[in-house]
């Protein structure tokens, strides 16, 4: 017999109840789904045509204004979306409940971490280029 | 949680191969899961050969002959045998839906297997164990909410309104789409899957009601509603041809507008 033999089916569908939250996140996945619409296109057009040039190329084509901020917007939203997404994924096929809030920190470590490195080399290579 | 191996003792073996009927010049292979819980073991697949020209036209015509003239022991469930009660649902050919409206010519090519509704505990054979999805259906409080005194004949309704729940008042409770939909398989105690979304839905726009806010106040939460990931698996099995997946779009519509 199992501890959960006498639990009723109603205690069960109820639960710990409504969290009452859930909308602000659907409505951060899908503004920035949103945003990924343009930025990704233009990303990868941007990439494969710096890529036909050398490294010094492509530092002048980031530090022109309009990619630079392209860029880190690009960034912010991909990361952005990409902590929602991974959250959904850790939280089904994580069991174990420790494990699971250790995943979920660092999920959200990773993300910052990630954008504010991207941020900081276009940055960099903004700044330095004097414009 | 994802649960990617079957429990212990739960993972189904090569079971008895019945004999052909003698006679038949049109048989049709049958694989059907069996359990008992009285004999213990883990489940196994019978193999059955069917005369299809005494079967009938619909699956359960073909559990019912086998039933009357093979195995007396199977067991399922059945009730009204039109589309109506929803007693029927097992998985048949791999999808998910009711023995009674399916028919042989919507069936593939080869052996087909039969198997209880996936994902919930299996009582015998093809009955699963449907508690758990009824109490979810009962959460959603599927009936008329009101603070308006009760008027002296009926809640009258415009047309318009009434149509309104056109598509979502015809679910019958098989089961189908809740059992068929991984996010129900993976977080089945806590989203409420999506039959019981749809029944919410029928009610959260029903033009009489007077719970709205209530009923969206209680849906709103990570795992209960937003656990759709809109993989639409509900409305591909629907025996009634509705869509769930649609009403909990419009569920979270209307939790964005609410806050918007």
């Amino acid at each position: 017999m199992s501890s959960h033999d006498f639990i009723t089916p109603a205690k069960m569908a109820r639960g710990l109840g409504s969290a009452k939250s859930g909308t602000e996140t659907h409505i951060r996945q899908r503004v920035s789904a949103i945003a990924l619409i343009f930025l990704v296109p233009w990303f990868v057009y941007s990439i494969i045509n710096a890529m036909s040039g050398d490294i010094v190329d492509a530092q002048v084509w980031a530090a022109k204004p309009w990619n630079a901020i392209l860029l880190i917007l690009t960034a912010g939203a991909a990361f952005f979306h990409m902590r929602i997404g991974m959250q959904v994924v850790i939280e089904d096929y994580i069991a174990k409940t420790g494990t699971k809030s250790a995943l979920l920190i660092l999920n959200s470590f990773a993300c910052i971490a990630l954008f504010v490195t991207v941020a900081l080399s276009v940055l960099k290579i903004w700044i330095g280029a004097g414009v | 949680m994802v649960q990617l191996t079957l429990p212990k003792g739960s993972a189904p073996k090569k079971g008895k191969t019945w004999p052909k009927p003698q006679g038949a010049t049109n048989l049709r292979q049958f694989r059907i899961y069996r359990y008992s819980p009285e004999e213990g073991g883990n489940p196994r697949w019978d193999t059955y050969w069917v005369d299809m020209d005494r079967a009938g036209t619909m699956i359960l015509d073909v559990l019912f002959y086998i039933k009357n003239n093979v195995d007396p022991t199977l067991a399922f469930r059945r009730s009204c045998r039109e589309g109506v009660c929803g007693s029927c649902a097992m998985n048949i050919a791999g999808q998910n839906t009711i023995a009674c409206t399916k028919g042989f010519d919507e069936l593939p090519g080869g052996v087909i297997t039969i198997a209880p509704l996936p994902s919930q505990p299996v009582v015998k054979d093809l009955i699963p164990d449907l508690t758990s999805f009824y109490a979810q259906h009962a959460y959603v409080q599927p009936y008329l909410k009101t603070v308006t005194p009760d008027p002296e004949k009926e809640w009258k309704q415009s047309e318009e309104d009434r149509e309104e729940l056109n598509g979502l008042y015809e679910c019958i409770l098989c089961a189908s789409c809740t059992t068929s939909c991984p996010s129900y398989w993976w977080n089945g105690d806590k989203y409420l899957g999506p039959a019981a979304l749809l029944q919410a839905y029928r009610w959260l726009i029903d033009s009489r009601d007077e719970a709205t806010g209530e009923r969206l106040d209680d849906l709103e939460d990570p795992f209960k509603l937003y656990r759709c990931h809109t993989i639409m698996n509900c409305a591909q099995v629907c025996p009634k041809g509705l869509n769930p997946a649609k009403a909990i779009a419009k569920i979270k519509h209307m939790m964005v507008e609410r806050v918007s």
